[in-house]
């Protein structure tokens, strides 16, 4: 097992790299920094002193083991636009992406696997054919769309919920803001939430029927039923635990992507998360930010499968990791 | 097992009650504004949308009022003793919001400070002082000595903006760039980065304690979030009404649509490189009456933008009203062409940036389309700003666009760096993006920067629009507009301000 592990960082210390260099890449074709630092008054030779005192009149190569070396003794640089060290602002945006994405789990995880197996179990209900119907556009609908959508029907028209920010927070040891323990707070998690935690609910939603659909028929349950036990049992204790196997692996796969993937949600609703972030530092080319985020969220997608995979062996002792 | 989260859940139950951080309800004004916050290093970032932050909590020696009009803040006086020199004359009995006693040695850092490359973002105004002194042993007047003749010195002090030296020196910078402490009319209350702002009122302020007790600034950067923000009324002022949006808050009871010409004018240069079609006159002047700017204001604008017949806008020292746009007439445009030797047109790259202007990319197309018309075949070349405007600086286009609004409030700046020849050296023409040269342009700025007497100055520069205009130097297109909503319900008496900051000490309550 240890062995197991072991080799799954040092791959992950690989795709860090890899990601780490390719963003790197990416930062030559984004543009320049300096005019927007410097002013727009600038002239040549100032803003050749701030490139300098940037490092970034480096030749390349340099400028990437400088970044490497400095990342591995924790230090990021300093944001070009605030001012201030990236790692930081990035964690402090970190819970608010963190917290967003937890929500948007479990109201994919509550309403799809409960859907999956209502649908399975009354296939013919109007309920059945809506929900089904709902789905679909839950796939196939982009999250701008869904966001605005839920933005105009429930801020604008019927204003019950608020349509941007995180609301009031409470303080946690570390520094870390939670939106969970306030009414405000929770009241601003509903719309994004359920923008970003749509297209998850489908799938778990068709996964989990498809899955309910074939225990269905299965004889173990035809024996469930036939010993005399109550619907509900059946479908839930017996026809769902088998089922849930493949629902866990996703859950577990897509939370790294909900949190990666969460830019476009965060900035309909002006969410002061990490993926906001990212967007404002990609216009403004402030790259120690935006390698600070990759460096961030690819460690988080590596532990995050490296733990799926650990779970999985727990939860099925058949597989072995040697 | 089961106690475990009740439990965790409890504690934490107890925590919240004790550490609110915001609340939303409390009375004081919230604005919904396009870019988020950057820093709160005051001179850190040079975008109005952070000096707009930083205006409230700190002060300049100078300030502008509502109308843009230049008075004293920090200083009670001013004057430009000779061509080099500027003596200020401070107001006494300033203190910072951390107690410490605003004095001479404040200036002499803050001046210091905003010629380090890592902390500011007026770097080039920061290297033009040569020395700040205090003279004649009279601790409240401060001496400035500038490298060469910087004529609108006094016109950009409301933007840099008086440290505590004691407490910025003693703290790291990214402490000071989180929280900041100045002499201004509100204070720091909160920030969560990528959420809002939040200002109190300073008690103690020198001009007496602002009308509005708090104020909250949120950006909204999305178009249809910033819309939601004022249309659920979860802000009272909404900055930057999207042009899309703009019929459907008209029509909304409960608002009030305010709309200003901005200051930024958008324009098109050409090059005039020997040998290229620029370099005729006549072919520049075609290019101005060949452009519809009516229909790029109707079509592409919705109506919101003026007709731009300068770079300049009123604000601005040598603007100059009796410069008349060229009218719209292909008919003389192909005349002109022909003239010049081009009757059927010439290809050319039009560059413009696609996301630092209101629909700029369209723009760009409408132009094309208008010169297509008279036979100029243009290629348009549109990038994100980021990587357009490096080109401009590398001088890499032939016919650009670009938007411009002078920070100093002053022409002859304004043409420096815009389309005086290009030297390094001297630092001039660095956004000369296609190069444009022209000495009798050159030797009329040089004359203005040497002109001492502000009237006298302004004269000059005012000559200079004319002879640019002439000389089609520039086509300008239009200025953008400002548009505002405002919820009628809570009575804020607000006027935009042309620079677009938001000072909310100068907001007041209606009735």
């Amino acid at each position: 097992m240890w062995k197991y592990i072991s080799k799954r960082l040092a791959q992950g210390l690989i795709v860090l790299l890899i990601v780490s260099s390719l963003g790197f890449i990416i930062f030559q074709f984004l543009g320049d920094p300096v005019t927007a630092m410097a002013g727009q008054y600038a002239t040549q030779a100032e803003l050749a002193e701030v490139r300098h005192a940037l490092g970034l009149d480096q030749p390349i190569y340099i400028q990437y083991f400088n970044f490497i070396n400095n990342a591995v003794h924790g230090n990021f640089g300093m944001s070009y636009m605030a001012r201030l060290p990236a790692a930081e602002i990035v964690f402090q945006r970190l819970p608010a992406s963190i917290e967003l994405a937890l929500a948007a789990e479990v109201i994919a995880i509550f309403f799809g696997v409960t859907f999956g197996v209502l649908v399975a179990a009354f296939p013919r209900s109007a309920f059945s054919k809506f929900i089904a119907f709902g789905a679909l556009f839950g796939v196939s609908l982009p999250s701008f769309a869904v966001g605005i959508s839920l933005i105009l029907v429930f801020a604008v028209i019927f204003p019950i919920l608020p349509p941007l920010g995180r609301g009031e927070l409470v303080e946690l040891p570390w520094g870390w803001q939670t939106g969970f323990l306030t009414l405000d707070g929770l009241k601003h998690l509903i719309l994004p939430a359920f923008t970003l935690g749509m297209l998850q609910l489908s799938l778990l939603f068709r996964l989990t029927r498809s899955g309910m659909q074939e225990a269905l028929r299965s004889d173990y349950i035809r024996t469930a039923r036939a010993k005399g036990l109550g619907h509900i049992s059946v479908l839930f204790k017996h026809a769902l635990r088998n089922v849930l196997i493949p629902v866990v692996t996703i859950i577990g796969l897509q939370f790294g992507q909900l949190i990666g993937f969460s830019i476009v949600t965060e900035s309909i609703f002006q969410w002061p998360g990490t993926g906001n972030l990212l967007l404002a530092a990609i216009f403004d080319s402030d790259f120690p930010i935006i390698a600070s985020y990759i460096i961030l969220i690819a460690t988080l997608v590596v532990l995050l499968n490296t733990i799926v995979d650990i779970t999985y062996a727990f939860l099925n002792p058949r597989i072995r990791y040697d | 097992m089961r106690k475990i989260p009740f439990l965790t859940l409890l504690a934490a139950g107890a925590i919240a009650s004790f550490t609110p951080l915001t609340n939303v309800h409390a009375a004081g004004i919230s604005v919904g504004v396009p870019a988020d916050v950057q820093t709160m290093e005051p001179n850190g970032a040079s975008t109005d949308s952070n000096l707009s932050v930083m205006a409230n909590i700190f002060d300049g020696l100078l300030q502008r009022d509502a109308s843009g009009k230049l008075i004293p803040a920090l200083a009670e006086s001013w004057e430009r003793v000779d061509a080099l020199t500027w003596r200020f004359k401070l107001r006494q009995g300033v203190k910072f919001q951390n107690g410490n006693d605003f004095t001479a040695d404040d200036v002499i850092f803050s001046f210091k400070r905003i010629a380090t490359p890592e902390l500011s973002a007026f770097v080039n105004f920061g290297k033009q002082i040569e020395s700040v002194t205090t003279v004649d042993g009279d601790p409240w007047t401060v001496e400035v000595k500038t490298v060469v003749p910087v004529p609108f010195f006094d016109q950009n002090l409301h933007q840099i903006f008086m440290m505590d030296k004691e407490s910025t020196e003693n703290r790291k910078p990214g402490d000071v760039g989180q929280h900041p402490i100045g002499t201004g009319a509100y204070s720091l209350a909160e920030w969560v980065k990528g959420s809002h702002v939040k200002l109190k009122a300073n008690p103690n302020y020198w001009e007496g304690a602002p009308e509005i007790k708090e104020a909250t600034i949120r950006p909204a950067v999305e178009g249809s979030t910033a819309m939601a923000s004022i249309m659920s009324g979860t802000v009272d002022v909404l900055q930057g009404v999207p042009v899309e949006g703009v019929k459907v808050l008209e029509k909304n009871p409960k608002l009030t649509l305010v709309k200003r010409p901005a200051r930024r004018a958008i324009f098109l240069g050409l090059t005039n490189a020997k040998g290229k079609p620029g370099a005729d006159l006549r072919v520049r002047e075609a290019i101005a009456h060949a452009i519809n700017e009516e229909k790029i204001i109707q079509k592409v604008m919705f109506g919101f933008a003026a007709p731009a017949a300068q770079v300049s806008d009123p604000a601005t020292v040598g603007y100059n009203p009796a410069i008349k746009r060229a009218k719209y007439d292909p008919e003389l445009s192909r005349k002109l062409l022909a003239e010049a030797g081009y009757p059927n047109g010439f290809d050319i790259t039009l560059s413009g940036p696609n996301n630092r202007y209101v629909n700029d990319e369209k723009i760009l197309a409408a132009v094309a389309a208008d010169l297509a018309k008279v036979g100029i075949k243009v290629k348009v070349d549109a990038k994100p700003k980021s990587i357009i405007f490096d080109e401009y600086k590398q001088h890499k286009p032939e016919f650009y666009l670009l938007g411009w609004f002078d920070g100093s409030y002053d022409f002859g700046r304004s043409f420096a760096k815009l389309l005086h020849t290009y030297d390094e050296t001297k630092g001039t023409g660095t956004w000369n993006a296609a190069n444009y040269s022209n000495p009798e342009l050159d030797a009329i700025a040089e004359k203005a920067s040497n002109t001492i007497d502000p009237k006298e100055r302004a004269k000059v520069l005012q000559e200079l629009g004319v002879k640019l205009q002439d000389a089609f130097g520039f086509i300008p297109l239009h200025y953008q507009m400002d548009l505002y909503a405002i919820t009628n319900a809570k009575g804020f008496d607000f006027k935009p301000r042309p620079d677009t900051w938001i000072v909310f000490k100068q907001i007041g309550k209606k009735g």
